[in-house]
């Protein structure tokens, strides 16, 4: 059964004990998301072993690195989503504004850091369903909905070209407006943290741009992580960059830094294209 | 010389071949196409309005008719539909969304066994259950008895609908913070809905037609049934107890029943069909 380890999650409980003894830390200073020695196994298999991070708030984050190096598993640990896979186990510690998600309930800590994944995912429901669903899970009832629509499908940029086909099936839209009716939907419940699993792996460079574009703007209201296969994005998008090899970050640090001057060879190698 | 042989060898195979696998197929579809037609001729020439209006009527007599069975199956399957679906609904949902793998297929295994079981087996179970403490034959026996052989298919059916549905549905759903049931119940079953509406109807259309199950449970009635829990006439013992008899006006009565028990199920199929086809293309677009 996909529970995680009790043990680590009693140890990560207590440390915001100690240290609310200490006068606070400016805001700015506090971590978004803070992991520190996260392992994760898929039965038997390590998948991440002791990755240590910080996300910070209203800045995008991005991970890069091939195929099946962990990027996408560790993005995972930040809305439990791993949990829905049977035989997993995660271990080590993971704050959310300080607090534990471990500690928290799993509708909670999903309805905090949203997820939009790499297919886009609508249900086959209307357009303005599709982004209400989220808002009627969270108990949010009347004509606040209708409002709230409205403004998270004009923040994912999509409001002009629906605003006329809003009870249409969201099956309808192009690819592209597919995957920024799932933002909006994710939006739709103010998320702090946005996570994007490969958003634009299946989008043409123009679609891929207006997603790129959005996520410029939406850094106001919310901090994104994102994981991509293509390195211009992540150097066109984020602000932070972690490079994952073999279940491990090997580097993570500014952008810039990890593309022009990392610190490591093998992201050496991997940004440069000498492989992955 | 040598290919020549071969090829000359492949095109007598091949030509017999396609002989047998077109004359298997001209056999059966020319047998079924026969049955339907010497139905519908026999049937509908037999058939009246006061069929569909009167009571049946002792031999010699006419005008008699089959209103107490048709209505006698609408009230059977009624029932059975309201304890094999919604049963075998959520024995599906728990199979696909929530069981281990061990347990999912030990109930699997059990309920084709169960759809296996003879289905005056099913009967005699239904007998034993409600007729024998009742000690009187009902209506309630009957749907009880059509109700349980509906449960593997509508339990199979629903197991492998829902698990037809991505699971990325399922992770949008949850990613929003919705609790389990709430995705299998808001995002799942729905997107499953054109095809699980289409299964039962077809299970449905499937029961319809037994008889063994009937026999010694709803029984029979030359009248109205005065209830739930007395006998009532349906198609099908009605039609297995004319074609016995050894009257022709009764023959004929029974011909007339066939088409429309023929016609029923023919009309259920169509519309699950249709309602199938209606959610593929909303489906694709």
């Amino acid at each position: 059964m996909a529970t995680p380890d009790r043990q680590m999650i009693s140890d990560s409980q207590s440390q915001p004990a100690q240290s609310s003894a200490e006068p606070p830390a400016p805001a700015f200073a506090l971590p978004k998301i803070h992991a520190k020695d996260v392992n994760f196994f898929y039965g038997a298999y390590q998948a991440l072993h002791s990755i240590s991070m910080d996300v910070f708030a209203n800045k995008v984050t991005a991970f890069i690195g091939p195929s099946g190096c962990g990027k996408s598993t560790f993005l995972r640990t930040f809305n439990r989503m791993n949990e829905a896979i049977r035989n997993t186990r995660v271990q080590g510690e993971l704050l959310l504004n300080g607090e534990s998600l471990f500690s928290m309930d799993v509708t909670t800590v999903r309805r905090r850091v949203g997820m939009v994944f790499q297919k886009s995912n609508p249900f086959p429901k209307t357009i303005f369903d599709n982004v209400a669903y989220g808002l009627r899970v969270n108990g949010v009832k009347g004509s606040v909905i209708k409002d709230e629509v409205e403004k998270s499908l004009r923040r994912a940029a999509l409001w002009n070209e629906v605003k006329d086909t809003l009870h249409k099936p969201a099956s309808a839209l192009s690819g592209g407006q597919q995957q920024r009716l799932c933002i909006a939907r994710a939006l739709a419940v103010e998320p702090e943290v946005l996570l994007l699993d490969e958003p634009c792996s299946a989008l043409d460079p123009i679609a891929t741009l207006k997603i790129e574009e959005l996520l410029f703007q939406i850094k106001d209201i919310t901090t994104i992580v994102i994981v991509t296969h293509n390195m211009q994005q992540a150097a066109r998008v984020a602000d932070f960059t972690g490079f994952f090899f073999m279940g491990k970050l090997i580097e993570f640090d500014d952008t810039r830094v990890v593309f022009q001057n990392p610190s490591k060879k093998e992201t050496e190698d991997y940004v440069t294209g000498r492989f992955g | 010389m040598i290919t020549g042989d071969i090829s000359l060898m492949r095109r007598v195979t091949n030509v017999a071949m396609l002989g047998l696998t077109g004359l298997s197929t001209l056999v059966v579809v020319s047998i079924l196409f026969f049955i339907l037609g010497y139905l519908l001729w026999m049937g509908g020439s037999s058939l009246s309005i006061q069929f569909f209006t009167n009571l049946p009527k002792p031999t010699g007599e006419t005008g008699g008719g089959m209103a107490n069975a048709i209505v006698g199956s609408g009230k059977t399957l009624l029932l059975a539909s309201l304890i094999g679906v919604p049963i075998g609904f959520l024995g599906g949902v728990y199979l696909a969304e929530y069981s281990g793998r061990t347990f999912a297929f030990l109930v699997r295994y059990v309920t084709d066994l169960l759809n296996g079981v003879p289905s005056i087996v099913i009967g005699i179970v239904a007998y034993a259950l409600i007729v024998k403490p009742m000690s009187h034959f009902s209506t309630l026996a009957g749907g009880v008895a059509l109700g349980i052989m509906m449960i593997p298919i509508a339990l199979r059916t629903t197991e492998e609908f829902l698990r037809s549905i991505p699971n990325s549905l399922r992770e949008g759903a949850m990613a929003l913070g919705a609790t389990r049931s709430r995705t299998i119940f808001t995002v799942v079953v729905p997107a499953a809905m054109s095809g699980l509406t289409s299964g039962m109807m077809l299970n449905l259309a499937r029961v319809a037609g037994e008889t063994a199950p009937l026999l010694f449970t709803a029984l029979g009635n030359m009248f109205w049934s005065q209830g739930w829990m007395q006998p009532t006439a349906t198609l099908p013992v009605m039609i297995y107890t004319y074609a016995i008899s050894a009257y022709d006006d009764w023959h004929q009565q029974a011909w007339a029943a066939g088409f429309v028990l023929l016609a029923l199920v023919l009309t259920i199929n169509i519309t699950a069909r249709l309602i199938i086809g209606r959610g593929a293309s909303s489906a694709r677009r």
